[in-house]
């Protein structure tokens, strides 16, 4: 046993940063859940703030807008799991096909660029290029569409928010199913070829279960983002007038919190999003074993 | 939730580490004793008085600054607790200030402000809004100044605050203990008025409008003939995805580009909690039938085209000002001058006038602000030293604001409280208007009370920015030196942007019941804001008719709105 230590000390401290910052960052911090269940007086502290049992819970869901928004998280974060999943595989099906290498690996690089811009830049630009004199509307004269602004309109709010981050995203995701591709053995794909299959048949006998287990992977993974819509996205291209589709638990959150001092509110509804993750995660994890006999862990 | 604020708060304090407030006091301290002050030292205060002491030694006061990030005017190597003003403060008063973090002025600033509440970590001082000081005082976070206010306040502070009939001294306290320095805000924040391309009109051969109905009659010919040449014209500029559509209580002055003259002509006061002549309370926003027809007139604008069809999603509105695009908008005393030199130095021969708007009857309502603007909050933990420095240096603001060379942007002064006679716009409107015509000669001239601390400076700069004033005439933005942006700003402001409030009485002056948050309000207001602030934009951009307002109105008062009413009833 203390050889095997010995011989794994360095292992042992690669991990210790990563731990340690799991440990300050996000197990410490959770001592402050309990402001959930109080009445929270900064001056106070955590101990002495009034207790008040499950209060801010009963008043959370008793609140106009709390299903509306946890609706929106919903719709938000599940069509964005799914199409970041979906899309990404199918481009990488695609490239997988092109047998231009030059152009395959421009394309790639292309694609994946977007990853790297903040929300906040990116927002900006997408404000303008969907703005009254921004290129979307220009494209829609042409074929004698009337001018709109389409950041009003709550009706399509939250199809440009998955589809912009879709677009952000999908380059990224595809890289790793492309990853995953050059792993599998060339030589399967010669003797479905002398058997008679053709593309579509060596696609679907042999890359896509090939893939499975990527697929899983990345499914389960994000599974655990479930309640997180994005807000640096939402934050940043959000306005009154897209409320109704457009406000996510984050954002909320962040209003009741940081611009309206409702301490306990806010954390209430984070622990709230924090518990319902929870649950998602344990299921698909379990799902996923049962399913694939993937295990994570 | 934790966990963000954990994150949040590693990253800004990141931030502030690679900021320029990353330099250790020493250094402050070191170059400030090595370079003489730019501002002038102050009379020598008579030893003993203690409103501006002296300290045997440095004191040290740990703020927290909101920062303008697009400012321009601190020089080279000066940084938020080393420049001209802080080294005044370490040279007349021997007051060491340390900044232990900044932020950019608004939503991010208010932000650290709360996250240093709910942590109990607030630096000795920092300045803030009215709903963070209560906070904090409700939080018993706050320093109690009552004691050291009545000894080291000076009479000038003192005047100012007497000048609001005590309502300055009730907001500045809390359980009747004084728990902060308030800032005292001139009554011209509080209405909004019409500011228009006075050159555009005259080129359409159109008359000033008085009322909505003229507005539209020149907005809808200015957007026919497009003077200027701006086929990209905006007749009417709108509010901002992050600006207020109307002044409400907890923002009670006009809204820059808001629409609260449109509402005031019928008679609507949103976001006022108002106490009507027959004893009712009611809420502004909640009267359906005013509110109806002020929001189908703006609706109706909007679908015309007469505002910007992109309010509510831009970034900032005020570009559309700068590029030359805008031809009207509304806003208080200040935009029309404060609230872009971009405007005038991108349109040189762009000449804005600001006028009242008036109902169908002739008459000008509005609404009016609270008398007080920002507190200066001092933290319980504060060394009493400290709390005594931030009082002084609220005196030393006040009696030597004019003396200051103001190119660097007098925000740069620590934790500045704005004091303000509520009068002074309007008085030293009357004044320069005599220096302009010759009835008063700026060199001899001698402030009649010395509250009015800008006054002195004004009349002399009113001579060097405006030129060709003939008596009678109605001064032109064309008339004013604009190689001084800072001076032509303030002069623009006061002569053209207060003009109206200077010149006429408004017929219908109204005040909110409160400015601030009653105890239900604290827990439901955010959810009645988000459906108030939802609904008007939707009616105004044609997303909902009007009709829907009646909804609301009826949810507004299920979902809290009666409670919070039967509150500010007992508030009268």
């Amino acid at each position: 046993m203390k050889k095997r230590w010995s011989t794994r000390t360095h292992y042992h401290l690669m991990v210790a940063p990563g731990l340690l910052w799991l440990f300050f960052f996000s197990l410490v911090p959770m001592v402050g859940i309990v402001m959930a269940f109080q009445d929270f007086n900064p001056s106070k502290g955590y101990w002495g703030s009034e207790w008040v049992g499950l209060e801010n819970f009963a008043y959370l869901f008793s609140m106009g807008d709390s299903w509306q928004v946890i609706r929106n998280t919903l719709i938000i974060a599940v069509s964005k799991m799914v199409l970041n999943l979906v899309i990404p595989l199918v481009f990488a099906l695609l490239l997988n096909e092109v047998t231009h290498p030059r152009y395959k690996r421009l394309v790639q690089t292309v694609v994946y660029l977007p990853h790297f811009l903040s929300w906040v830049i990116l927002a900006s630009i997408i404000l303008s290029l969907f703005g009254y004199n921004g290129v979307v509307n220009h494209i829609f004269g042409l074929f004698g569409g009337e001018p709109k602004v389409w950041m009003q309109d709550a009706g399509i709010f939250r199809q440009l928010v998955i589809g912009t981050d879709v677009w952000k995203e999908f380059g990224y995701n595809a890289v790793i199913f492309l990853a995953a591709l050059t792993g599998v053995n060339p030589n399967l794909y010669e003797a479905a070829a002398i058997d008679g299959a053709g593309r579509w048949k060596s696609i679907w006998h042999i890359t896509l279960p090939a893939l499975v287990p990527t697929i899983v992977l990345l499914g389960v993974l994000s599974l655990g983002s479930v309640l997180n819509a994005g807000f640096d996205q939402v934050f940043n291209l959000y306005n009154p007038m897209v409320y109704s589709t457009g406000d996510i638990l984050d954002t909320w959150v962040y209003r009741m919190g940081l611009v309206d001092l409702q301490f306990s509110l806010a954390t209430t509804a984070g622990l709230f999003k924090s518990v319902v993750s929870f649950v998602l995660i344990v299921a698909s994890y379990a799902i996923a074993y049962k399913a694939a006999d993937y295990r994570i862990f | 939730m934790r966990r963000k604020i954990a994150c949040l708060s590693m990253a800004i304090a990141l931030t502030i580490c690679l900021g320029a407030c990353g330099k250790p006091a020493g250094t402050a301290a070191q170059s400030s004793t090595a370079e003489p002050s730019a501002a002038p030292a102050p009379e020598t205060a008579a030893s003993g008085d203690l409103a501006f002491q002296k300290f045997a030694e440095p004191v040290d006061v740990h703020i927290a600054m909101g920062v303008n990030p697009l400012d321009t005017t601190l020089p080279e190597g000066d940084s938020v607790d080393n420049n001209q003003y802080t080294r005044y403060l370490l040279e007349n008063y021997n007051i060491n200030i340390i900044c232990d973090w900044t932020a950019a002025n608004g939503p991010d600033f208010d932000q650290k402000v709360a996250l240093s509440i709910a942590s109990n970590s607030l630096p000795d001082g920092l300045s803030t809004s009215r709903m963070y000081m209560l906070k904090a005082a409700k939080s018993d976070l706050l320093y109690d100044i009552t004691d050291l206010f009545s000894q080291y306040a000076s009479e000038q502070v003192r005047g100012v605050m007497a000048s609001t009939d005590g309502r300055a001294m009730e907001n500045a306290s809390y359980n009747g203990r004084m728990v902060s320095l308030v800032g005292v805000d001139v009554k011209a924040t509080g209405p909004s008025n019409l500011n228009i391309r006075k050159d555009w009109l005259e080129e359409c051969g159109l008359e000033v409008p008085r009322t909505l109905d003229d507005i539209e009659q020149v907005a809808l010919a200015f957007m026919e003939k497009k003077p200027g040449g701006r086929d990209d014209l905006i007749a009417m500029m709108g509010p901002d995805k992050n600006s207020r559509v109307y002044g409400h209580f907890l923002d009670s002055s006009g809204a820059a580009y808001g629409f609260d003259p449109v509402f005031a002509a019928y008679d609507a006061y949103p976001g006022y909690w108002l106490d009507n002549a027959d004893g009712s309370v009611t809420y502004g926003s909640a009267e359906a039938e005013k509110m109806k027809k002020a929001l189908g007139r703006l609706a109706d604008w909007y679908a015309k085209g007469i505002i910007d069809p992109e309010m509510g999603t831009r970034e900032r509105s005020a570009e559309v000002a700068n590029n030359g695009q805008a031809a009207m908008y509304f806003g208080p005393w200040w935009v029309n001058g404060y609230g872009g030199s971009d405007v005038f130095r991108n349109n040189p021969d762009a000449n804005w006038q600001t006028y009242p708007v008036y109902d169908d009857e002739g008459k000008w309502n509005t609404h009016l602000n609270s008398v007080t603007s920002t507190h200066t909050i001092m933290s319980k933990n504060a060394p009493e030293d400290a709390v005594k420095a931030m009082i002084i240096m609220s005196n030393a603001l006040l009696r030597d604001e004019s003396t200051f060379d103001v190119s660097v942007e007098l925000g740069w002064y620590p934790i500045r409280n704005l004091m303000a006679p509520y009068d002074e716009c309007e008085f030293t409107y009357g004044e320069l208007y005599k220096v302009l015509e010759g009835e008063v000669d700026p060199a001899g001239y001698q402030v009649p009370d010395s509250s009015y601390k800008l006054l002195g400076a004004d009349v002399v700069k009113v001579a060097e920015v405006v030129e060709n004033y003939e008596k009678g005439q109605e001064l032109a933005s064309t008339q004013f030196r604009k190689d001084d942006m800072g001076k032509f700003m303030r002069m623009h402001s006061l002569l053209i942007g207060n003009r109206p409030l200077a010149t006429q009485t408004p017929d219908k002056e109204v005040y909110s019941i409160t400015y601030t948050m009653t105890e239900t309000m604290e827990k439901k207001w955010s959810n009645l804001k988000k459906m108030e602030d939802e609904i008007i934009l939707k009616i105004i951009t044609g997303q909902t008719p009007v009709e829907e307002y009646d909804a609301f109105v009826a949810n507004w008062h299920a979902q809290g709105g009666d409670e919070i009413l039967a509150e500010v009833a007992e508030l009268r």
